[in-house]
């Protein structure tokens, strides 16, 4: 997927793609996203996956679930 | 296509949608199919969509896509992600629609379908879609920035603090009647009972296998939860129908005792343990649910039996809840028309994922439109029950005793032998008294999915898809109050952190607990009211939650038409300006009747009064409950009061050269993606 966000929103052949984008959906944490930005970016990862995940799952506990 | 035949092409719809009011209008005690409902709605979204919501974006917001979004400029490749506009649709979707859609609706089918219709359709295009549109606009021109920051930032510190009271009493309340809501559709359940206590286990399962046996693999965990949560479902029949179901049977004050405990201990246990795996299974469930009781409606396209409009319309007596159509329906329906709990939302996560700024118009305004039809939905299932069948359902045999002329007048009659019947086919014990809505939703849901596997050949096996429709709804009620607990301590640590730094550390396990636990005994203080109340709890409590969440949406529109007026746009200030009047005036006159009316099942003061000679044991009880609520009430009446006040000063103050008109708009950087 670019990262423009108007890429590809994944078909049922291109299982990568639709996995991603489920992924997104849910919000759930996408750690080849954070290799994108920081190949982009052109610095190295700061955060392991474990560390991303990690990270990931405690910032989502400040988020706001509608009623 | 050619401007001629797309003018034609919208003047259809907009006929069609006409034609479908007219009929749905117009019908007198004749059976009418859903399929009208469905047709207004949709007609009257498109239509909107197409000219209103295009008109804010570029006559008032001037969206741009040579402008560089958050998600662009801040990108982290964490929490500021530029995203696909589909995949966020799809992502701010389910943070919006929780339970309110589905059960505000259900509550205002006592006056017929439509009242809550038209107000589902109006009040979205009108107010909640504006309100969602425009608060995203705002955050994405600030970085981000939330609700309550934009208040401080752009009216004044009052403002702000007055947000965060206005969050932190709905969470309360909130919180308070979604549990209600839960505890009334698994009391002497032990079907729903089994399967909903299973979801635990099932989530710190999850979140074992996607934080540390394969960090990341939420996709392979939540296909696992769903798996068992599909047994769990089916070994709850079988449970029901064994002995051993005694140890799953529970009544009121029981539950209500269990899910303050659990909401306790969600809210002190790390995020990943039980709050993430159970966000991600309800959000699958949810969004799948919804199409497929979406795709099932149009399949079958029910008849309805309620009729347009009940009596209680305008006698206001209605055994669901008390009071008239003004402002009753306006505030029993909050989600769906319009909620203020969506500008949180709006002002959270979405903003920083939105990757080219006009996206922001099918993201802030479709997402309501598609929650406001979820709604719609929600009342054809509702309204698709006998009336009997619904009233014998959602009301308490003492308020059902005091409608009983009404209702027999009316042609509303059930015996006890059908709804003995009833409730055996959804293979319950009883479902008189079932209060909250989520039950006869679940019947209506179970209905409609029985009526599509038959006529694909399948079992209908009514009971299970009536557990399934619950489990759906406590399942993300369940997720409601775990994040919404944790959310109210954060909200907590940071105020009283103010007063003692320690206790703003939101790593602290002392100020963890405590600050939980007041939390907690907010809402579970409510709660219980609601579960020993005689009247049932949801007369009182949905209307005081829609008071609070009409109070935020308040804010919200506040902020929209500072923010308006210091673009230089106040000659469009009348989009935000429109529904934040009729808001006032609703929320202003429903504290008022729930507060001062005569009428014992209306007002609070005058149902005191009548207890005071009262031989109950229960009597003192009930007192104080009603001089709480008559507290918080007058509460939210002020706050509504101060708000309107300091933002009419600051409107004046600008529109008058008195004070210099500074937005706190991040300057323009041409996105990349532009060139």
């Amino acid at each position: 997927m670019r990262g423009d966000g108007r890429g590809r929103k994944g078909t049922a052949g291109d299982g990568r793609g639709l996995g991603r984008l489920l992924r997104q959906i849910i919000g759930a944490p996408d750690y080849e996203a954070y290799l994108e930005h920081c190949r982009k970016a052109g610095h190295p990862p700061r955060l392991t996956e474990r560390e991303f995940v990690e990270e990931f799952f405690a910032s989502k506990g400040k988020g706001v679930r509608c009623c | 296509m050619p401007r001629l035949a797309r003018g034609i092409l919208w003047l259809a719809v907009a006929a069609l949608g006409a034609v479908a009011f007219g009929i749905l209008a117009l019908v007198r005690g004749e059976t009418v199919s859903a399929a009208w409902l469905v047709i207004a709605a949709v007609c009257t979204y498109a239509v909107a969509f197409r000219f209103y919501s295009r008109f804010i974006a570029t006559r008032v917001f001037q969206l741009d896509p040579r402008r560089a979004t958050p998600a662009e400029r801040l990108s982290n490749g964490r929490d500021f992600v530029p995203t696909n506009k589909w995949v966020l649709f799809g992502h701010h979707f389910a943070a919006i629609a929780g339970a309110g859609p589905l059960v505000g609706p259900v509550l205002a089918a006592q006056f017929g379908f439509l009242p809550g219709t038209l107000w589902l359709v109006i009040g979205v295009v009108l107010g909640g879609a504006v309100q969602d549109f425009t608060i995203l606009c705002c955050s994405v021109r600030r970085d981000g920035r939330s609700l309550g920051q934009m208040a401080r930032e752009e009216i004044n510190p009052v403002a702000g603090m007055t947000t965060m009271v206005a969050v932190l009493s709905i969470m309360i309340i909130l919180l308070a009647v979604l549990a209600l809501i839960v505890v009334n559709a698994l009391k002497a359940s032990p079907w729903g009972f089994f399967t909903i206590a299973c979801t635990v286990p099932i989530a710190l399962l999850m979140g074992w296998w996607m934080r540390v046996w394969r960090p990341g693999r939420v996709g392979e965990a939540s296909g696992a939860g769903a798996v068992l949560l599909i047994l769990a479902l089916v070994g709850g029949g079988w449970v029901a129908n064994h002995p051993i179901g005694a140890a799953f049977t529970y009544t009121g004050p029981a539950l209500t005792w269990m899910i303050v405990g659990y909401g306790f201990i969600a809210s002190v246990l790390p995020v990943w343990m039980l709050l993430a795996p159970r966000d991600y299974l309800s959000t699958f469930l949810k969004i799948a649910t919804i199409v497929v009781l979406a795709v099932a409606i149009l399949i079958l396209l029910p008849p309805l039996r309620m009729p347009a409009l009940t009596p209680f319309a305008t006698l206001g007596e209605g055994p669901v809840f008390a009071g008239k159509i003004f402002p009753f329906a306006f505030i029993t329906i909050a989600c769906g028309a319009i909620s203020g709990f969506h500008a949180l939302v709006a002002s959270g996560t979405t903003p920083k994922m939105l990757a080219h700024e006009p996206d922001a118009r099918l993201i802030g305004y479709g997402g309501m439109l598609m929650e406001s039809f979820v709604g719609v939905m929600a009342m054809i299932a509702a309204c698709t029950l006998e009336p009997g069948v619904y009233f014998a359902m959602n009301t308490t045999p003492a308020a059902l005793a005091g409608a009983a002329d009404v209702l027999k007048t009316a042609g509303f009659v059930v015996t006890p032998v059908q709804m003995q019947a009833l409730a055996a086919q959804m293979g319950e014990t009883t479902l008189i008294a079932r209060t909250g809505g989520a039950p006869s939703l679940a019947v209506g849901m179970a209905h409609i999915f029985a009526g599509v596997t038959g006529v694909l050949g399948g079992k209908a096996a009514t009971a299970l898809w009536y557990h399934f429709a619950i489990m759906f709804e406590a399942l993300f009620i369940l997720t409601t109050i775990d994040a919404g607990t944790r959310v109210g301590r954060f909200m907590l640590q940071e105020i009283l952190g103010r007063v003692w730094p320690r206790f703003g550390e939101t790593s602290w396990y002392p100020s963890i607990v405590l600050s939980s636990a007041l939390v907690v005994a907010g809402w579970g203080y409510f709660l219980y009211q609601g579960v020993i109340d005689p009247l049932g709890g949801i007369n009182s409590l949905w209307p005081l939650f829609g008071i609070a969440n009409q109070l935020l949406a308040l804010v919200a529109l506040c902020v929209a038409t500072t923010i308006m007026i210091k673009m230089g746009k106040q000659r469009y200030a009348w989009i935000t300006v429109a529904p934040l009047a009729w808001l006032t005036a609703i929320t202003m006159t429903a504290g008022w009747q729930k507060v001062f009316s005569a009428d014992p099942k209306l007002g609070f003061l005058a149902h005191a009064a009548s207890l005071a000679a009262s031989a109950d044991p229960r009597a003192p009880r009930l007192i104080f409950n009603d001089h709480l609520n008559t507290v918080m009430a007058l509460g939210f009446m002020a706050v509504v009061a101060l708000l309107i006040v300091v933002s009419l000063r600051e409107w004046w103050l600008i529109l008058s050269r008195r004070k210099a008109a500074t937005l706190t708009e991040t300057p323009f950087v041409e996105s990349a993606y532009a060139r």
